[in-house]
């Protein structure tokens, strides 16, 4: 069920700038807009809006959550066979497969490089076709 | 049941309309390549131009298409072929595929003629045609920077555009190559197709599915050729066992051994140029070379790309080699058609027919020509046109290797007669994966049967033909199906006398074969050592498929591909191989290094159940489904 943006939105931007699939338009200091076809339902719009103006699928608001308390993606090493789907998920880039420790080493892994840039939307979590991400609070 | 869902794109008014593709179809063609044959064969009729007005190109992915399944991110490209006028499909691992599933379109069809340069999107299910003048003349890479990056592109290079008859498609860092791809998009006037969306692809049985996907990983990643030497050394790893075997093609297949070709190997590879190894998505095989060279990292050459511009046109530098895949992807050009012109031009500039520059033993000056080859640039427009059309202007038609106008790939037939006999059957032209690859049977892998004898050949042919058919409808890369060889002959080596006593066993075993061929309806089992596809697909489409209907698939697959050959009036004459291959012994001691085609053929043709002329009879279409 796709996400909604009240009245209350002031355009600050801010949900339209994390959202991993860009669904959310508009311009500054004017309400934003949900693609309803493109929406995955990760809440991210929902925790960065300071205004508490977005309703979660069943039209609950959302409450701002502040950022260090997203959950961020754990990768079972063991697990993981550095396929790239979460890559492929991963707008922000924060994911990648991570480069040979050794010449010819082939045991690499998709690993959490940039967990500043993690908006902590799960769709690793929900694609990895292995369940080998799990999403929890990273104390940095 | 959820059919696929395709797009019917009209270039002319650009206009866009869903087709959704009958369950029977469904049923029957599942999807990628066969449904894409049986879609063409209904939407064409015989004798149009591939590159004319009435041309109709069909992208299309598979059930298992980005369902995270191993090695499933392929999608194919259907369409008439530009070098033979046969059917074409083509192949390719980029991220279009998985994200035009995303998108909401299982495939599109493109109809008709743009008169002006075009990108067509496909984003959130809508579908937009736009001007894109400015981007007309740029190369693969400057295109799909010119996208965001989260987007999935598939486009066309200056090759596609100036009509190369073997131009590419490139979408990311992998290329539907073979066939024409990029002219019959260059033809249309479609510069780019993007896709982008969130959907994600239907699964019947998510939880047994995923299971099964677990298991399968690991079975993939345990194996000594998926899990070890293809993430090595990639496919340019079989150049030294090719060598070992006398199957690398030399001086445009006049030889069969290079004395350097350690030079030009997977290993050296590995050794000196070698930054990491990637992959296509959802794959765990990684067989995908990142190399660096002149201070860039670039996509390093597959062992077609080794063999053709190293021995093949006696060169040694790797460099250069690497330098030459790096331009020809960003021009959007077949690296294996262009090497075998390439070569093809060299002998005739050898035998003093004529001269374009080019000559063997030196590949320093090729990355110019290779420009002037994308541009048609004077004179180089010939080369452009492939080396079946070179022979038929200039002569030497006995040593231009290319089988109904497709050139062949890098595996010596004199030294594998059962691959010959693939090149010389396969519906695309010389394909080594439409044609069964049996080399891996006979040269470049750990089993080797008599790679001399034309015993059991015609059957292990069509059963792998079959087979590799069915592997790509199904949406899964071929490299999947590498480890159906026990993993224990890998630790035993290839010199044990077990591994040695099957190979011999395996030479005899075409009747076995052929029983197995015809019992197909029976084997209603699933393992994940033979084909775990079809267990895969069974869990994904809900549909009754077990190893013997999974390859009744690509068997239908296969005949209706040849049913569209057959209407667009190939024959028999064009299930051939060069007189170089046929007649002339590799080593001149030993008689027996030909392509015995006189032999096998009649033999192929029986089992397949077609008639003394190669067409396939009526009661075979008609067990099939193909015709009622």
């Amino acid at each position: 069920m796709p996400y909604f943006i009240t009245e209350d939105c002031i355009g600050c931007t801010a949900c339209a700038k994390t959202c991993p699939v860009l669904a959310i338009t508009g311009a500054a200091k004017e309400r934003h807009v949900v693609n309803i076809r493109r929406c995955v339902s990760c809440g991210v719009c929902g925790r960065v809006c300071p205004k508490n103006a977005v309703l979660d699928g069943h039209g609950n608001p959302c409450q701002s959550v502040p950022r260090p308390k997203w959950k961020k993606p754990v990768v079972d090493t063991a697990r993981c066979s550095a396929c790239g789907i979460c890559v492929t998920w991963c707008r922000a880039e924060a994911l990648r497969i991570s480069f040979p420790t050794f010449r010819g080493d082939i045991h690499v892994f998709a690993e959490l490089y940039q967990p500043n840039k993690c908006v902590g939307c799960s769709l690793c979590e929900e694609n990895c076709p292995l369940g080998a991400i799990r999403m929890a609070e990273v104390i940095a | 049941m959820k059919t696929p869902t395709y797009a019917l794109i009209d270039l002319n008014t650009r206009a866009s309309s869903r087709y959704e593709i009958p369950e029977s179809l469904y049923r029957r063609y599942i999807g990628g390549k066969t449904l894409g044959a049986r879609l063409l064969y209904d939407l064409t009729p015989a004798g149009v131009d591939p590159l004319g007005q009435d041309a109709v190109v069909i992208v299309n992915t598979s059930p298992a298409t980005g369902t995270g399944a191993p090695c499933s991110s392929r999608f194919n490209m259907t369409f008439k072929n530009v070098l033979t006028g046969g059917i074409a499909s083509s192949n390719c691992g980029g991220q279009f595929g998985v994200l035009m599933k995303r998108a909401g379109y299982d495939g599109i069809i493109l109809k008709g003629q743009s008169e002006t340069p075009c990108v067509i999107s496909i984003v959130d299910g809508r579908i937009e045609i736009t001007d894109a003048d400015e981007l007309w003349g740029k190369d693969t890479e400057e295109t799909q920077h010119a996208f965001p990056k989260i987007y999935g592109k598939l486009v066309i290079g200056p090759a596609g555009e100036h009509l190369v008859r073997y131009a590419a498609a490139v979408s990311g860092e992998r290329v539907a190559g073979r066939c024409g791809a990029g002219a019959v998009l260059g033809a249309k006037k479609i510069k780019a197709i993007v896709a982008y969306g969130t959907k994600r692809p239907e699964i019947h049985d998510r939880e047994k599915f995923a299971k099964y996907v677990d298991k399968w990983v690991r079975f993939l990643r345990g194996h000594p050729m998926t899990g070890e030497s293809l993430p090595t050394y990639g496919s340019a790893g079989l150049v030294s066992k090719a060598n070992a075997t006398n199957a690398l093609p030399t001086h445009n297949f006049k030889y069969g051994h290079f004395k350097d070709a350690h030079a030009v190997s997977g290993e050296t590879l590995a050794d000196k140029y070698l930054l990491r190894n990637s992959s296509c998505i959802s794959c765990p095989i990684r067989c995908e070379r990142r190399v660096e060279v002149d201070g860039k990292d670039v996509k390093g050459p597959e062992y077609e790309t080794c063999g053709f511009f190293g021995p093949n046109i006696d060169a040694v530098s790797m460099e250069n080699m690497i330098r030459l895949n790096y331009l020809c992807d960003s021009y959007g050009m077949d690296t294996i058609s262009l090497a075998s012109t390439l070569a093809f031009a060299m002998e005739l500039k050898e035998n003093g027919v004529a001269d374009f520059g080019v000559s063997f033993g030196n590949s320093d000056n090729l990355a110019d020509i290779v420009g002037k080859i994308a541009r048609r640039e004077g004179v180089y427009s010939d080369l452009a046109n492939g080396s079946k059309w070179m022979s038929e202007r200039y002569g030497g038609k006995e040593y231009a290797m290319h089988s109904k106008g497709l050139e062949m790939a890098s595996y010596e037939p004199r030294r594998s007669v059962g691959m010959g006999l693939g090149y010389a059957t396969s519906n695309r032209g010389g394909c080594h994966l439409n044609g069964g690859y049996l080399a891996l049977l006979e040269s470049v892998g750990v089993l080797s049967m008599d790679a001399l004898s034309t015993s059991a050949k015609p059957a292990f042919t069509a059963f792998f033909q079959n087979a590799l058919e069915a592997i790509s409808a199904a949406g899964f890369c071929l490299f999947s199906a590498q480890s159906f060889v026990p993993a224990v002959l890998f630790k035993i080596g290839p010199h044990h006398p077990v591994t040695r006593a099957i190979g011999k066993i395996a030479t005899h075993l075409g009747f076995g074969v052929r029983a197995l061929l015809w019992m197909m309806p029976v084997l209603r089992f699933n393992s994940v050592f033979l084909f775990p596809h079809a267990e895969a697909l069974r869990l994904v489409t809900g549909l009754p498929f077990y190893t013997g209907s999974f390859v009744r698939l690509g068997e239908r697959g296969y005949n209706m591909e040849r049913f569209y050959n057959y209407r667009e009036g190939l024959t028999k004459a064009d299930d051939s191989l060069p007189d170089r291959l046929t007649q002339t012994p590799q080593d001149p001691n030993n008689p027996k290094t030909v392509v015995r085609l006189d032999k096998m053929l009649p033999v192929y043709y029986r089992i397949r159940g077609w008639d003394k002329d190669g067409t396939p009879e009526k009661r075979t279409l008609r067990k099939l489904g193909v015709q009622a």
